[in-house]
């Protein structure tokens, strides 16, 4: 039956990582609580604890869907991603000079997020249809185009970060499905000139972004002000820290954005080296026991599947930090289970759930 | 039927990307440890400086308290604007407000923000008014890097009266800021030292210990809560030996002339009254002065800045003649009753000297050469003394050299003599310049503070004081040195007194007499051209010639001795005695113009 659970999937549950995703994101309602406590919204926590009840709900509902299932409706998910961005771009309210947001029964959703999902799962089907040993660049060109559209719609909005997202999602995929080192090689080098001919597209406040990353005292009050804060805010919390709502540079408000993409750096403020250690290992948990379920997986489509998840996952974790360490530019990218924000809460959940789903099946049929 | 699809490919590929996995993270770890353990001091420091803001607390200065425990200076509470540039965000949007909200030039203000030290407040308004702090209270939430502190403001109640010896306030210098005095006090540009008269030699003193608090700001720059605070030391009071009373009496006898005078305690070398004029106001030096002011000020001919008492050098005139005649009979050349002839001129060594009475003086002793200011008596004595025993007489009554007051920038003077002569001027000496020296003109030239010290000194009993101005410090008297005796026998001060008593008996100086007070002084007039041009061209203000009056009272156990010099007064006699007369009066409680012929022989000639 379709939809029904298998008494072999409660056994093949990953506890491990389903524990890992949830103490994840209670660390990040801790986190959120920080930033917000003494601020205008002091409730925020709250909501996010709500919205990760919400999540795990999803996620259940994810893990109990059989992938297969949803990959059968794979074009019809990449259809729908379309017609919604193209409806975000149309319709959406204009909020902090982007298109991102549309309003849902009073609630704020980012569809981008869900896009992620669904090219998963539509980029995992297409590669699982493959069935020759090694792929060359053209065989990935069709699907390349397909996600190519997606991530393009999601830059207009504008939101660079999410639709860098699609690239590692893409390339992993790719990778696991056989596509030859020179060609994986080539196709880096593809986007990297892509990256470069968008340089004079970008907007100003973009490329500022990029200078001042490179040279953050060229404006230390505007642009260069986030990656400054942030790396005060991560130095001066030491090897154990400033303590729980102890750390000046985010209860003061010097932090900027810190309930959101730079919640890791009050982390990194209040729990010290210790404390950023214990996280990244459990990210790093999380993001083992994804691909570990990958090559578990019974067939080509799961793996693929949880790959482009742990794809976009792991390129998210590791550039959101990355940033809060001013090792990369600035990049509105939130920490998946981590930061405030309904959708990428709920993404990052269903995420998990899809890669339960695929370990829960493994010995099905 | 199960279908097991061939996953090597996939799972060998999987392996690759749980390393790259393993390595990013590893990367991030490292550079969380390089900033986190090994540069964790470093990000410390800047989220301190981002949260803690210094509040300077400053000290009062110290009062400046009279011999009575009258207040002489003193601080009024004042408010001033200060600005952390670093604080704002928007420093342009916060320069323009905030000239609005003050009403003054967005240039000044700029111009003052160009002069600070990274994470100081930089003062923007000093002594603000009750408009502009309620204006600026009125926007404290746009204008959250901007703040009101209560500072104390120097203020000189006298204003301009004995403005020279109290000094001045004013901003501290680029090079003070390297000397060694003003480090490691917290000064910044913008710190107010002493800059004059007591107030800068006491500045250490006075100063006492800023304070400060260290205030947690959140990031709009408002306080959350205090962290550190330490009070401020009030500076300890000085008290000064000027009588205030007697201060006023001798600016008012000063009103509409240029000049200075000075009182002393004789014996103890005590200042009771200084005065230099034209003076200044201190108070307009309290917040800064402008550079027009200043400049108004510090080019103005009359030079107010000066303080003329011990900055100002004059030729003595007749006033030297106290010192020629100790010297004389110290030396042996004269006795009190050795008489010249005085036919109005000396003609000597090719020269014809003249004596200030046409017609002569006829046979003078000592006594009336003194009190009659005879040039004739004195360049015979000159003549006898020669140059060197009279600079070495001069010398040793203080001549030539700073008396040592507790003021900055006092000057010596100079007592001419040969060697001075060859070494500067690289010319010899001629015998003709002696005589010139012995009435006081010539190269010879003293401050009236010197000029004051000889009369204290006749006064005393030949003792040199060292003149000063603090008593005590914070209640505790300041010791003195003890004046020495510079070896003058007491028969020779004697005699000089009495000349001094005739000269205001029956002399010179008659215009200086009190009813009931008997006053010991000696006349002067410094030449400022000479005698033949000031008689072709009279009635130019500027070529008459300063008038002097040094004076002691009583003359028997003597309490006050004083110099008075009116610039371009004419003769002492008729300048300076009527001034120190005034002063001498209200010393003692006297009052009423004196009256000539009041005392038998008065001779009312010119006298020089």
């Amino acid at each position: 039956m379709a939809g029904g659970i298998d008494r072999r999937f409660v056994y093949n549950v990953d506890w491990v990582l389903l524990g890992t995703a949830l103490a994840l994101a209670l660390v990040g309602v801790a986190m959120v609580y920080s930033a917000t406590h003494s601020g205008r919204s002091p409730d925020l926590y709250l909501k996010q604890l709500a919205l990760v009840g919400v999540g795990t709900l999803g996620l259940v509902a994810a893990a109990t869907v059989d992938y297969r299932r949803l990959a059968d409706r794979a074009v019809l998910l990449y259809a729908l991603s379309v017609v919604a961005l193209l409806y975000v771009l149309r319709f959406a309210p204009v909020i902090a000079g982007t298109r991102r947001w549309v309003v849902i029964g009073g609630f704020q959703l980012q569809p981008s997020e869900l896009v992620k999902l669904a090219a998963a799962i539509f980029v995992a089907k297409v590669f699982a249809e493959f069935r020759q040993e090694t792929l060359g660049l053209r065989d990935v060109f069709v699907p390349g185009a397909a996600v190519a559209l997606l991530a393009l719609l999601i830059a207009r909005e504008p939101d660079l970060g999410t639709a860098a997202c699609l690239v590692p999602l893409f390339l992993s995929v790719a990778f696991l499905a056989g596509l030859r080192m020179r060609a994986v090689l080539g196709l880096a080098a593809v986007m990297l000139l892509l990256a470069a001919l968008t340089w004079p597209f970008l907007k100003d406040y973009q490329k500022t972004r990029i200078y001042t990353f490179l040279d953050p005292s060229l404006d230390p009050r505007g642009a260069g002000y986030q990656k400054i804060q942030s790396q005060i805010a991560v130095g001066s919390g030491g090897l154990v820290g400033r303590g729980f709502l102890e750390g000046s540079q985010a209860q003061l408000g010097y932090l900027p954005a810190r309930h959101t993409d730079f919640v890791f750096s009050v982390l990194a403020e209040e729990a010290g080296f210790v404390g950023v250690v214990v996280v990244l290992g459990l990210y790093l948990l999380v993001l083992w026991r994804m691909l570990e379920t990958a090559r578990l997986a019974r067939d080509r489509l799961g793996a693929f599947l949880v790959a482009g998840l742990a794809g976009s996952f792991g390129f998210q974790v590791v550039y959101n930090v990355a940033m809060v360490a001013g090792l990369v530019p600035v990049k509105g990218l939130p920490l998946p289970l981590m930061s405030y924000g309904g959708s990428s809460v709920l993404s990052s959940l269903i995420g998990v759930g899809l890669v339960l789903s695929v370990r829960g099946r493994r010995f099905a049929n | 039927m199960r279908i097991y699809e061939d996953l090597r490919v996939v799972q060998a590929r999987l392996a690759v990307l749980q390393a790259l996995a393993v390595a990013l993270v590893a990367l991030l770890v490292i550079q969380f440890w390089n900033l986190q353990v090994i540069r964790a001091r470093h990000f410390r420091d800047l989220a301190e400086n981002n949260r803690s803001r210094l509040v300077i607390l400053a000290a009062p200065r110290g009062a400046l308290l009279d011999r009575e425990g009258q207040v002489l200076v003193d601080n009024r509470p004042s408010f001033n604007v200060v600005l952390v540039p670093e604080h704002a965000v928007d420093l342009d949007r916060v320069v323009t407000r905030l000239a609005a909200t003050l009403g003054m030039g967005e240039a000044t203000l700029r111009e003052r923000l160009a002069r600070r030290q990274p994470y100081r407040p930089v003062v923007v308004k000093t002594d603000a008014s009750l408009a502009d702090v309620a204006a600026l209270e009125a926007r404290r939430l746009e204008l959250p890097e901007v703040s009101v502190e209560v500072v104390p403001l120097r203020s000189y109640p006298l204003a301009s009266a004995a403005a020279h010896a109290l000094g001045r306030v004013g901003e501290i210098t680029e090079r003070q800021l390297e000397l060694a005095e003003f480090r490691g006090k917290g000064l910044a540009p913008g710190s107010l030292v002493g800059q004059a008269g007591i107030e800068s030699r006491y500045n250490r003193d006075l100063m006492g210990r800023d304070g400060f608090r260290r205030v947690i700001v959140n990031s709009r720059g408002l306080e959350v809560t205090e962290a550190d605070r330490q009070a401020p030391e009030d500076g300890p009071s000085l008290t000064l030996s000027i009588d205030a009373s007697l201060q006023a009496a001798v600016e008012k006898a000063f009103e509409g002339r240029a000049g200075a005078a000075v009182a002393l305690d004789p014996e103890t070398g005590e200042v009771l009254a200084m005065t230099s004029t034209p003076a200044y106001d201190p108070n307009k030096f309290t917040t800064g002065i402008d550079a027009s002011s200043w400049a108004s000020l510090a080019q103005d001919p009359e030079t107010p800045l000066m303080n003329r008492v011990i900055q100002g050098t004059y030729a003595p005139g007749s006033a030297f003649k106290l010192v020629a005649a100790t010297a004389a009979l110290e030396e042996g050349v004269i006795t009190p009753s050795t008489t010249f002839y005085c036919p109005g001129y000396l003609a000597v060594y090719n020269t014809v000297f003249r004596c200030a009475k046409p017609g002569g003086h006829g046979v003078m002793d000592l006594r009336h050469a003194i009190a009659r200011s005879c040039n004739v008596y004195f360049y015979q004595v000159g003549i006898r003394l020669e140059i060197g025993r009279l600079a070495k007489w001069a010398k040793l009554m203080g001549l030539g050299a700073p008396t040592g007051i507790d003021l900055p920038s006092e000057v010596g003077g100079l007592m001419p003599s040969p060697e001075w002569k060859m070494r500067i001027l690289k010319t010899p000496w001629y015998a003709g310049e002696t005589v010139s020296v012995a009435i006081g003109q010539g190269q010879v030239s003293a401050t009236p503070l010197q000029m004051a010290r000889i009369a204290a000194l006749i006064a005393n009993g030949g003792r040199l004081v060292r003149p000063h101005l603090v008593r005590a410090t914070a209640g505790r008297p300041v010791g003195g040195d003890t004046p020495v005796s510079i070896g003058i026998r007491p028969e020779t001060l004697a005699v000089v007194a009495d000349g001094m008593r005739m000269v205001v008996a029956e002399g010179t100086g008659w215009r200086a007499r009190l009813s009931s007070v008997e006053v010991c002084g000696k006349t002067g007039s410094a030449q400022v051209v000479a005698k033949s041009r000031l008689e072709r061209t009279p009635g130019i203000h500027e070529l008459l010639p300063h008038g002097w009056f040094l004076a002691f009272a009583p003359a028997d156990h003597p309490r006050i001795a004083l110099a008075v010099l009116v610039e371009h007064g004419g003769s002492g006699g008729e300048a300076a005695a009527p001034v120190a007369r005034q002063i001498l009066a209200h010393f003692f409680g006297l009052d009423r113009p004196a009256s000539p012929g009041a005392a038998g022989v008065v001779d009312t000639e010119a006298e020089d």
